[in-house]
Order: structure tokens, then C-alpha cells, then sequence
């Protein structure tokens, strides 16, 4: 029962329920407000009845020539409304985006090498591991960089799986 | 004019990039070295000075930074244009923004645009200086100057965008919307639109003037196609069609909106708004507080007719059914609920009948009931029924439940879900059945939780498991229970049922949260703290979290966990202050304009947040109690924040200001649903007593009072200091300058002060003289003790350098308010200290009032005496001269002796009463906790629980509940957690023994100055 629309900042006072789950990081303020003021269409947010919140994505669209491509930043939802499709359907935006309005080749993501729920996820929404990112997260933990072709990427280039792990000094986007 | 980079003022790039490099790897010195070298060639280059004034601020040298970047700007105004660049202005800007002086930045703007008054560079910085400052009319000036020259949409709307600030958070009025519209229309006419911001803009400006005709036009027309997401341009034509009255062709925009997405909630309820003609939906949109919007949907009666409502309702029911028929994903919940909100509809209208809406809600049960959510989205139907007709539900739904058979998750889920209506929904119920058959529900709860264990034994554990609710119910009705019998054992076997649950899967934040407050209540409060930290609260969610746990801490003696909460939080809202408008900014430059008002508001919001203003002023009181021991240290304090007169600013503006109230309350525990609220303390009044709604005005009456009240202690405090040496002196010096503006000041802010009190100045000073009493009465309560005290202690102070007081006792001992004064701190004091129950489970308050005693009113106290001895005993350089002035104010001298020496016991008695009930073994002390759980014969009284916690644990198998849980709670242990709230209890005592143990050296000292006159 979701009602979706873009992120704005009250929402950020708001949204405690799903930010106190461990696995959603909660970032300072220019972090938000940057992809607010930049990419505002790639911010969403799903609202239930009695005004609820029930998760968000926000990401954002960047990359030169074959790599300009959506990022998914984070996509989080609060414990009461999971394994009811809300995440899928919030990807399924942000791909909506990157593909129809924004004609990118892919969209991508980092993910805990340990976060196996979500990675489970991914993988049933499409997405390939593309490689591995060495101590990506606060230089302990390997990250798993995710991806997915969008129509524009003809031959699915993007997704063919590299062989060998990347530090993050390698990574061409932050 | 040379402006590229590597030419500013005339300065070849390959000179200034080292300097550039060292700044960027903070190689500060080594820059340093580099400008001082290129500043022996050009030592009048705006741009080398301003390159040398960023090199020293950001080696913290703040005052030669200043210093040297004023000098560049000197050189830059008397210059002639060569140094006139981008480059150079941009690093005097960034100089003058570190130093907090955006007004001179914005003045080289200025000028630097009179010079070259075409130069679209610069003024894009200018027009960034005032987006800094918040200057709405010259960002609007600047802006159309830009568009008049470059003629692009973008400088347009920064103009546009300029003026809609004016009237929404300045004080333009709407008639300046008038002007956006022109101007807008204007450029539409010749060069129409290409962004889609842009369009959103124009809609807004129309539709704050209520033009929602001419808003509509546009939509449809050929500038409608902008907005790509279909769904949002369908959204923003049913509203305006809807606010211009036209429901019916906005019911069928919304009608469109859910074939779409039958899912979509809130367009549903807009569609059954405009079936109805019922607008108030978005009348409360702009009504209510954003952050905290209603949970229910409020609606008029409908001026429709029988039969109209009638057709209306059965249209509405016919496209849900279909909806309803259509829609293959058997997770789509909308048009489900959407059955019930129509018969909540006609209930309201007087049509319905209570047995359909049972139906509706009983049939949404077989479907959804096993979901988490399932309670919060029916809860908002439960108002239309009666207390009977609720049981009733509730046993329909328990008969329906019995005839559901579903795989063993579901099952769990629905009978949580029962669980929850029972216990949040139906709550009055819960309290007429006895006691005893609360607690045994209370078992079947916990035991479904064990039971279930096995279910999630192969999840992942950054899963949730299934069940997890059921923990959070079971304690939150033990606290019930708590509540009605005062049988300490329902909180400890609460707090044993979540540290159990937290054993299990350690990241529920849920059970977190109840046990910090758990904790607190116990006065075990550097545990509810460690709890607290491993919310990892951070950021922004400080802002809506950090309510659960600073209140506790502010009056505890954990003043370095406070210092730091305090710290933390407000580092985060200055930075957040700081950069908001660079961030604004950027929302400029890439046109997404609708979130310039967004951030603009937003930055207001937090600035008048009630958390932020109290934090303001806690966190100088904090320092100040902190150095209270010694009075130089205490005095540079004072020094560092002006001597007080900025708090005295916010006490002045506070009552003007309409604060805002950010705090996630939603997630407080249900015995305290406010900060300033806890059933606990009070009465068992039956659960139907705890009103959910929040007061929020009268929070905001009273938060303001208190701010205004405790931003005048630092002037207070520093004032007292002052006249209580100025009594001194004056002894010493017969006809020496007195100076009264000190008295008099202390003599205006003591006559506010009273007014806190609810007395005038002189009725205060007799209530003070009758030792806190109105004639028989006694004025002082709990919760204004501390302000009497400290009053008391200012007008002591007050009274030894004025002269208005008679004395009638002038030659016979100590002073008479001051007198009254040490009896009063005795007499408060030593009766906590008595009710400072040996009982380790016993609440926390008193020692809070009492530690409350001792680092206010005794510390301020302390401070006066402190400044009377300076000033009166010789200083170790000039001791031979004088040496008299103790002696020759002999009444004084007596009262200091008096009052070191009364002092010095009564702290004694403090630290003698804690080291008391440190001394007991920790084992003793955590026995006695377990016991209380342990059953006698009777079977009364707390234990069931935990009875069947330990059961649990000592007959689970490896194999039934895996690996993972099964050490887990192998490891864990009841007398571990006994042992962990008696020593989070002691670390709280022995950190205030140890503020008094400071006190009491003081005293010491004190006394020994005194003995070597
Ligand atoms: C990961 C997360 C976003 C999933 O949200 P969700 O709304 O429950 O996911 P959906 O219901 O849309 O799931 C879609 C599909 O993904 C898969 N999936 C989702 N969660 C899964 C889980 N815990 N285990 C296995 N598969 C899972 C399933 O195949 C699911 O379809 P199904 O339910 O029909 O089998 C949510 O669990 C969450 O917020 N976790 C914490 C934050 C986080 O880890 N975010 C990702 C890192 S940025």
C-alpha cells in the first residue's frame, strides 16, 4: 500500500524507523542534501496509510560515454514492510529512470559482501556481480559491485564479470 | 583583466600551485613557507595576502588570518582592476566564510561588480554571497540582472525562486508573486520553457495565488509534457483540479492514478475525497506540521445528498471490487483497505453499520493479518467503534483466527497481530481483566516466542526473525503490571525478557530502546547510555533520537557521556547551519528549483528546534558546573562565552521565536509518551489515563519558559561572582568605586528571575526570609526547589555589594540571607540524602534532585564564597601590606567560616550515605534483584516469565534451534544482567561521590586559607 513519491527534507526527521535498522547507514546532512539538489528524481520515498513511512532509494545517474549509468546509493525498508515487493518496486523505478529518461547503460550498486538478504535480492531483480571491491566498506569489509544492463546496452557489455578483485583506489566513481 | 587560473593578479600558476598543493595535502607549514616567499614579491597582491590569510586560519591562527585577509580586501578596494579576478575574489570568499564574516565577502563581491558590471562570473559569486546571507531581494536583483544579460531560463528562475523566498521565509508580501508570475510569463511567451523545475515553479506560483485555472491550462498544454513521471503531473493536476473545486473531473485523474497503481494509498483517498466533494484533505496539508502528519484522514460531513452519497459510495465500491479482481499481485493491499475506509465513510455519514466494518477489518485479518503492518494500517478504523463493540472485534477476530489454517510463519504473524490489537488497540480492556489473567497472557506470549525459535533458525541473522514483536509486547505488559501493583520484580523480568531477546539477535532496536528507558528508570543509567550508543544514532537522527536518552543525562552526574552527546549534537547543526546555503547553492546551479524553498525551510525548522535551543543553553551550564571547583577556571569560562550575555540575547528573543519539535516520539515507550511525561512516577489510573495525542503548544509554552529561565544563569552566576568581590572592596576601600551597575544589573535579572517563581522581587525576598514559605504555606516543591535554591543564591550574592536590605543583625554573626542560605542547602539536602533508598531497585529521582543540589545551587554558592575570600584574603605577593580586609569585614568573615564549615558536613553526610550503599558486595545486591523473581508457593507476584525464560534455556537443543542461537544463549546469563544494572546503578553514585569529594577538597582549601590569616 504505497504511496511513492520524491524524497524532500522533512522526511529526513521522519524517517527513524528505517534508519535505525543496522544495515542503513544514516549520512550527514551535505551527503543528502547533495543527491536532493542534484538528482532529486533518483530519491524516493514509499508512504503507507496512517502516513507511514515504509522505505526509500536514492541514488543518483553519473559516468562518461559507456559507463554513464544509475547508482543505487541505498534502498532501505523498515522491518514491518518487508518481503511485500516494496524494494522491487522502488528499483524498478530508479531503472526506469536511468533507462527511459535518463538513457543509461546500466545501473550499479555496492553491497556488503555479508548482506546476504540483500545480495539474494539483487540477484532475483537481475543484477550480476560484476566484481569484488576489496575493504571497500571503512576499509574492513569487502564490497560486491552489482550490475544491471539497461536497454541502451545492446550487447549487455556492461555486466560481463571482471576476473579479478578491484581496490577501492581503482573505483572510477566514489 | 587576466582571470584564468594561474594569472590571478598577475601571478604566473606555476608560482601559485605548490602553495594550492600544500593547503590541499594540509601541509600547512610548508605552505606557508611558499607564500611568505611569493609575498616578498608581490606584497600587495590581494591574492597571495588572501592565499596567506586561508594558509593561517586553517592553521588555526584566526587572528592574523583576520588580520591579513582585511588587508587583502584594503588592497583589493584601493587596487587598480588588475585584481579584480575571479580567482582572487572566490579565495577571499572562502577566507571571509571561514572566519565567519560573510558580510565582507559579499562586499568584494560588491564592489568587484560596480568595477565590471557585466562580468557574468562575477556576479555569479555575488549572487552566491547573498544566497550565504540570505538575502532574498538582492539574490532577486542580482538574478534578473543576469537574465537581462544572458537572456537564459536559468537566471530567470533564480529570480523567480529569489522572490517566492521573499514571501514564504522573509516578509515580502503575496503581492510580489504577482511579479514571478509576469516575469514568468514573459519568457514562456517568447522562449517558453525547458526545464521541468521550471515548470513545477510556475505551478507553485499559480497555485499560491489560488489560480488554479491558468495553472491547469498550462499543465495540459504543450509545457505539460515536461514532467516525465507520468504519475506526478496525473497527482498535480487532480489536486489543483480538486482545490479549484472541479471534483469531478479530479476524481477521475485519481481514478487513472489507481488503475495504474491500485496500490498507491493516498490516491485512493484523494479519488474518494473528490467522489465525495470533500476537499479537507488538502486543506490539512497545509495546515499541519509536515513532520508530523495526522495519522488518520479527517473529513467533512459531505454536503451531498442521500442519494448522491449513496451513488457516490456505490461507484467508489464498484472500481475497488474491480481493482480488487484485477489486480494478480497478492501482495497489493490498496484496494483491500480501500473496502474499509469506504464503510468508515458511511459509518461517519450515519449510514453504516458497525457489523460491516467488523467484517471488512475481520476479512482484511484472513488476508494481511500474518504482515508486521497489519495492525498499523487498521489501527485508524478502531476510532469509530465503542469500547464493547471493540472487544467485540477483537473476539471476532480470535474466532476467525482459530478456523485460519496457514503455514506455521503465518500463523506466528497472525496471532502477533492479535496480540498487538489486544494490547495497543483495546488497551482499556486489557485493564479491567485481573491481574492475573494480564500475566498469564503475558506467558502465552513469551512461550509463543520460544516455541518459535526453531522457525528462524536458518535466517541470516541480519534478519529479522520471526516472532520478535512478541518480546517487545510481553515487556511492555510487564511494565503494565509494574504500573498497577509497584512490584519492582514486572521491571526487572521486563528487562530480562529484552536483554534475553537482544542475546538472541543483538541489532532489534525495538527492545533497545525500551530497555534504555528500562535502565534509566532504575538510575542505572550509564547502561540505558551503552544501549543507547549501540543505536548508533548519528546525523540527522540525533535530531529525532537523541530526546530518549539527554533529559536523564542532564541532571546525572555522567558529565563526560553528556559533554560528549551535547558536543556531537551540536557540531552537527552548526555544520548543518554552515553549509546549508552552499548546498542551496547547488541546487541553483542544477536547476532543481523546487528544492531551494526545501532547503531554505528546512534550515529554518532546525534552527528553531526546540532539542537545539535547550542544547544551546545546557551546554554552557554544563561547563560551568564542571569548573565550579575553581573559581579562575570557572571565570574563564565565563570569559569564553562573553560573561553571559549571549544567553541573556536568547532568554530576551526565546518568547518571540515558534520552536519546532522534531523528536520521533512514536518511538518512546508508552509510559512515556514525552519527555516531560512518565506514569510510572505517578498512580496506576488505568491505561485509558495515558492520552496519546500530544499537547504540542503547551510543550512549546512551557520548553520556552524554561529556556528564558536557564539562559539567564550564566550572567547570574558571573555577576554574583562580581558582587560579591565588590563587597569586599568596599570594606577595604572607604569611598573606593563602587560600581553599581553590577548590583543593578544582578538587581534586574534577580526581579525576572522571581517572576519564573511566581512572585514579584520583594515577595520572593520575604518567601526566602520565612525559609520557603508564604506565610504557613511551603512554596517549594520537587520541581521548583532547585530554582528557589538557586535564586536564594543570587540574591545572597546580590545583597553583599547592595546596600538595600537592612540588616538588622549587622553586627551579630553571618549575614541574615545568607544565613538562611546554608540552613536551606543543609536542610534539602541531608532529606534526600535520608530518602535515598537503600533499595537498588528504587527510581532514580531523588538522587537526580540531589545531585541537582549539590552542582547547582551549592556550586554557584561555592563560587560566591570563593570570590568573597579572593578578595578579602592577601594575595601571596601583597601579603604583608594588607591582611586586614578579612578581619575588618567581620561579619562576613564569619559567615564564610560558618558556611565552609556547615558545608563541608553536609557533603560529608552525602558521600558517607553512597559509599554506604557502594559498600554491599555487588553478588549480595544482585541476588536480591534475582530473587524478586524467583516464585514463592503463593505463585503470586512477578517470576512466571521468567520462569519459563530459564526453563527455556536450560531444555533448548542444539538441534532445534541451531548452532548460532543455541550458544548464544548458552553464554548468557540472568545474574550477569542483575550484575550489570547494580553496576550500572554504582557507576552513577561513584561518579557523583566523586563531584562531591571535589566539592569537599574546595572546602578544605577554603578552610585552610581562611585558618592561615
Ligand atoms: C534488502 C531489503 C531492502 C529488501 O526489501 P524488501 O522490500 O523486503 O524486498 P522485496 O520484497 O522487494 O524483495 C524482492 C525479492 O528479493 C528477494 N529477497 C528480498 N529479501 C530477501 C531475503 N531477506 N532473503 C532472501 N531473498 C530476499 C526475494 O526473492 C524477493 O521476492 P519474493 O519475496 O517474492 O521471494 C530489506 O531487507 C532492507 O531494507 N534491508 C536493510 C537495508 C539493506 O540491507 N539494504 C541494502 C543495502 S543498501
Amino acid at each position: 500500500m504505497t504511496t511513492i513519491r520524491r524524497f524532500c527534507c522533512n522526511d529526513l526527521l521522519r524517517f527513524t524507523n528505517v534508519n535505525l535498522d543496522h544495515l542503513t547507514e544514516t549520512f550527514n546532512m551535505s551527503f543528502y542534501m547533495t543527491y536532493l539538489a542534484r538528482w532529486p528524481d533518483y530519491f524516493h520515498l514509499a508512504q503507507g496509510p496512517g502516513n507511514h513511512i515504509m522505505g526509500y532509494i536514492m541514488g543518483k545517474v553519473e559516468g562518461q560515454g559507456e559507463s554513464w549509468h544509475g547508482h543505487v546509493t541505498a534502498v532501505t525498508v523498515a522491518p514491518d514492510y518487508r518481503r511485500q515487493q516494496l524494494a522491487k518496486k522502488l528499483m524498478n523505478l530508479l531503472e526506469d529512470i536511468s533507462d527511459n529518461i535518463d538513457k543509461a547503460y546500466f545501473v550499479d550498486l555496492f553491497v556488503r559482501a555479508s548482506n546476504a538478504p540483500a545480495i539474494k535480492m539483487y540477484e532475483k531483480l537481475g543484477y550480476v556481480i560484476y566484481r569484488r571491491v576489496l575493504r571497500y566498506y571503512s576499509g574492513e569489509e569487502d564490497g560486491l559491485d552489482m550490475r544491471k544492463a539497461l536497454s541502451r546496452d545492446v550487447d549487455k557489455k556492461s555486466v560481463i564479470p571482471l576476473k579479478r578483485p578491484v581496490t577501492p583506489d581503482e573505483l572510477e566513481y566514489d | 583583466m587576466a582571470s584564468k587560473f594561474g594569472f590571478a593578479g598577475g601571478i604566473p600558476e606555476r608560482k601559485v600551485r605548490p602553495i594550492w598543493d600544500a593547503i590541499d595535502s594540509r601541509q600547512f607549514k610548508n605552505a606557508l613557507k611558499h607564500v611568505t616567499t611569493l609575498l616578498a614579491k608581490h606584497p600587495n597582491s590581494p591574492y597571495v595576502l588572501a592565499l596567506k590569510a586561508l594558509v593561517l586560519e586553517r592553521m588555526g591562527k584566526i587572528d592574523d588570518a583576520s588580520a591579513v585577509s582585511l588587508t587583502a580586501k584594503e588592497n583589493l578596494f584601493s587596487n587598480d582592476l588588475l585584481s579584480m579576478d575571479d580567482l582572487t575574489l572566490s579565495t577571499l570568499q572562502i577566507v571571509f566564510q571561514r572566519l565567519d564574516r560573510l558580510d565582507l565577502a559579499t562586499e568584494c563581491y560588491e564592489h568587484a561588480c560596480g568595477k565590471f558590471p557585466n562580468k557574468m562570473e562575477l556576479m555569479m559569486g555575488l549572487f552566491n554571497c547573498y544566497v550565504r546571507e540570505y538575502s532574498f531581494v538582492k539574490q532577486q536583483q542580482t538574478a534578473i540582472k543576469m537574465y537581462k544579460l544572458a537572456g537564459e531560463e536559468k537566471y530567470l528562475l533564480w529570480s523567480v525562486c529569489s522572490i517566492h523566498l521573499q514571501v514564504l521565509c522573509g516578509n515580502g508580501g503575496d503581492k510580489l508573486l504577482v511579479l514571478a508570475e509576469g516575469l514568468l510569463k514573459k519568457h514562456v511567451a517568447s522562449h517558453s520553457l525547458h526545464e521541468p523545475e521550471a515548470l513545477m515553479v510556475y505551478i507553485s506560483i499559480l497555485e499560491q495565488q489560488a489560480k488554479f485555472g491558468d495553472a491547469l491550462e498550462i499543465l495540459s498544454g504543450k509545457l505539460g509534457s515536461l514532467l516525465t513521471i507520468n504519475v506526478d503531473k496525473l497527482r498535480m493536476q487532480g489536486r489543483l483540479l480538486a482545490l479549484a473545486g472541479d471534483y469531478t473531473a479530479a476524481a477521475d485523474i485519481f481514478h487513472k492514478i489507481l488503475e495504474s497503481c491500485p496500490d498507491d494509498w493516498e490516491g485512493f483517498l484523494h479519488y474518494l475525497g473528490c467522489l465525495l466533494e470533500d476537499g479537507s484533505i488538502w486543506c490539512d496539508e497545509a495546515v499541519n506540521d509536515p513532520v508530523h502528519p495526522p495519522k488518520f484522514v479527517s473529513c467533512k460531513v459531505s454536503h451531498l445528498t442521500d442519494e448522491q452519497f449513496d451513488s457516490r459510495i456505490s461507484i467508489a465500491s464498484a472500481f475497488i471490487r474491480k481493482l480488487q479482481t484485477d489486480t494478480v499481485d497478492n501482495s497489493v493491499r490498496g484496494p483491500y483497505l480501500a473496502t474499509i475506509e469506504i464503510e468508515r465513510r458511511r459509518h461517519l455519514r450515519g449510514k453504516g453499520n458497525d457489523n460491516n466494518l467488523m467484517d471488512g477489518i475481520v476479512q482484511y485479518f484472513c488476508r494481511f493479518g500474518h504482515l508486521g503492518c497489519f495492525t498499523s494500517d487498521v489501527e485508524m478504523f478502531f476510532e469509530v467503534f465503542t469500547t464493547d463493540k471493540k472487544a467485540e472485534l477483537s473476539e471476532k477476530l480470535m474466532k476467525i483466527n482459530d478456523t485460519l489454517s496457514t503455514p506455521p510463519t503465518k500463523t506466528l504473524g497472525l496471532s502477533i497481530s492479535l496480540f498487538k490489537i489486544k494490547q495497543q488497540l483495546l488497551l482499556g480492556d486489557m485493564f479491567n481483566s485481573s491481574a492475573n489473567d494480564v500475566e498469564v497472557s503475558c506467558v502465552q506470549m513469551f512461550e509463543m516466542y520460544c516455541k518459535n525459535i526453531p522457525l528462524s533458525k536458518d535466517l541470516d541473522p541480519q534478519e529479522s526473525m520471526h516472532g520478535e514483536e512478541l518480546l517487545s509486547i510481553t515487556s511492555n505488559i510487564l511494565v503494565q503490571l509494574f504500573w498497577r501493583t509497584k512490584n519492582v520484580g514486572y521491571l526487572v523480568e521486563a528487562v530480562m525478557v529484552l536483554e534475553f531477546g537482544l542475546s538472541i539477535r543483538r541489532y532489534v532496536s525495538q527492545y533497545k530502546i525500551l530497555l534504555l528507558h528500562l535502565y534509566c528508570h532504575f538510575g542505572a543509567l550509564s547502561v540505558a547510555h551503552e544501549w543507547y550508543k549501540s543505536l548508533d544514532v548519528k546525523n540527522i537522527l540525533m535530531e529525532s533520537m537523541l530526546h530518549h536518552i539527554l533529559p536523564q543525562m542532564l541532571v546525572s552526574p555522567l558529565w563526560t557521556e553528556l559533554n560528549s552527546l551535547l558536543k556531537d549534537y551540536l557540531k552537527f547543526m552548526d555544520d548543518h547551519f554552515r553549509e546549508s546555503a552552499d548546498l542551496t547553492f547547488l541546487a541553483y546551479h542544477h536547476k532543481n528549483y523546487s528544492k531551494i524553498i526545501e532547503f531554505v525551510q528546512f534550515k529554518d525548522r532546525l534552527q528553531r528546534s526546540s532539542q537545539y535551543l535547550v542544547t544551546r543553553v545546557e551546554t554552557p551550564i554544563l561547563q560551568l558546573k564542571q569548573n565550579a571547583d575553581n573559581i579562575e577556571d570557572e571565570e574563564g569560562i565565563l570569559q569564553s562565552m562573553k560573561c553571559g550575555v549571549d544567553f541573556l540575547e536568547l532568554s530576551n528573543e526565546i518568547g518571540s521565536k515558534s520552536l519546532t519539535f522534531n523528536e520521533d516520539l512514536e518511538s518512546r515507550p508508552w509510559w512515556t509518551p514525552t519527555v516531560e511525561k512518565n506514569y510510572l512516577l505517578g498512580p496506576f489510573q488505568g491505561i485509558s489515563y495515558c492520552p496519546k495525542e500530544i499537547l504540542t503548544k503547551e510543550r512549546e509554552t512551557s520548553l520556552k519558559r524554561e529556556i528564558e529561565k536557564k539562559s539567564l544563569l550564566p550572567r547570574m552566576i558571573y555577576l554574583s561572582i562580581q558582587s560579591a568581590s565588590l563587597s569586599i572592596k568596599e570594606h577595604v576601600e572607604v569611598n573606593g568605586s563602587v560600581k553599581p551597575d553590577i548590583t543593578l544589573e544582578l538587581k534586574l535579572l534577580l526581579e525576572r528571575f522571581s517572576q519564573f517563581l511566581g512572585f514579584s522581587l520583594s515577595e520572593a525576598i520575604e518567601v526566602v526570609k520565612g525559609s520557603f514559605s508564604n506565610g504557613e504555606r511551603s512554596v517549594v516543591s520537587d520541581s521548583n526547589l532547585i530554582d528557589w535554591l538557586n535564586f536564594t543564591v543570587f540574591l545572597n550574592a546580590w545583597n553583599l555589594s547592595s546596600r538595600e536590605l537592612v540588616h538588622p543583625d549587622r553586627n551579630e554573626g553571618r549575614p541574615i540571607i545568607w544565613n538562611i542560605l546554608d540552613s536551606l542547602l543543609e536542610r534539602y539536602i541531608l532529606e534526600n540524602v535520608r530518602s535515598m533508598e537503600p533499595q537498588l531497585c528504587s527510581p532514580c529521582s531523588k538522587v537526580q534532585l540531589l545531585m541537582q543540589l549539590v552542582t547547582e545551587p551549592l556550586a554557584w554558592h561555592g563560587l560566591v564564597i570563593q570570590s568573597c575570600l579572593r578578595s578579602c584574603l592577601p594575595s601571596s605577593k601583597k601579603k604583608k601590606k594588607s591582611g586586614s580586609a578579612y578581619q575588618s569585614s567581620s561579619n562576613l568573615a564569619h559567615a564564610i567560616t560558618e558556611s565552609v564549615q556547615q558545608l563541608s558536613l553536609v557533603l560529608e553526610g552525602v558521600i558517607k550515605q553512597i559509599s554506604e550503599s557502594n559498600r554491599r558486595p555487588e553478588d549480595e545486591n544482585s541476588d536480591g534483584i534475582l530473587s524478586l523473581l524467583r516464585k514463592d508457593e503463593h505463585n503470586d507476584g512477578p517470576g512466571r516469565v521468567f520462569h519459563v525464560l530459564e526453563t527455556f534455556i536450560s531444555s533448548m537443543s542444539n538441534a532445534e534451534v541451531g548452532d548460532r542461537i543455541y550458544h548464544s544463549l548458552k553464554s548468557w546469563s540472568p545474574a550477569d544482567v542483575a550484575r550489570k544494572m547494580m553496576t550500572g546503578k554504582l557507576k552513577v553514585l561513584t561518579a557523583f561521590s566523586a563531584i562531591c569529594e571535589s566539592k569537599l577538597k574546595l572546602l578544605q582549601s577554603l578552610k585552610q586559607q581562611i585558618a592561615q590569616v
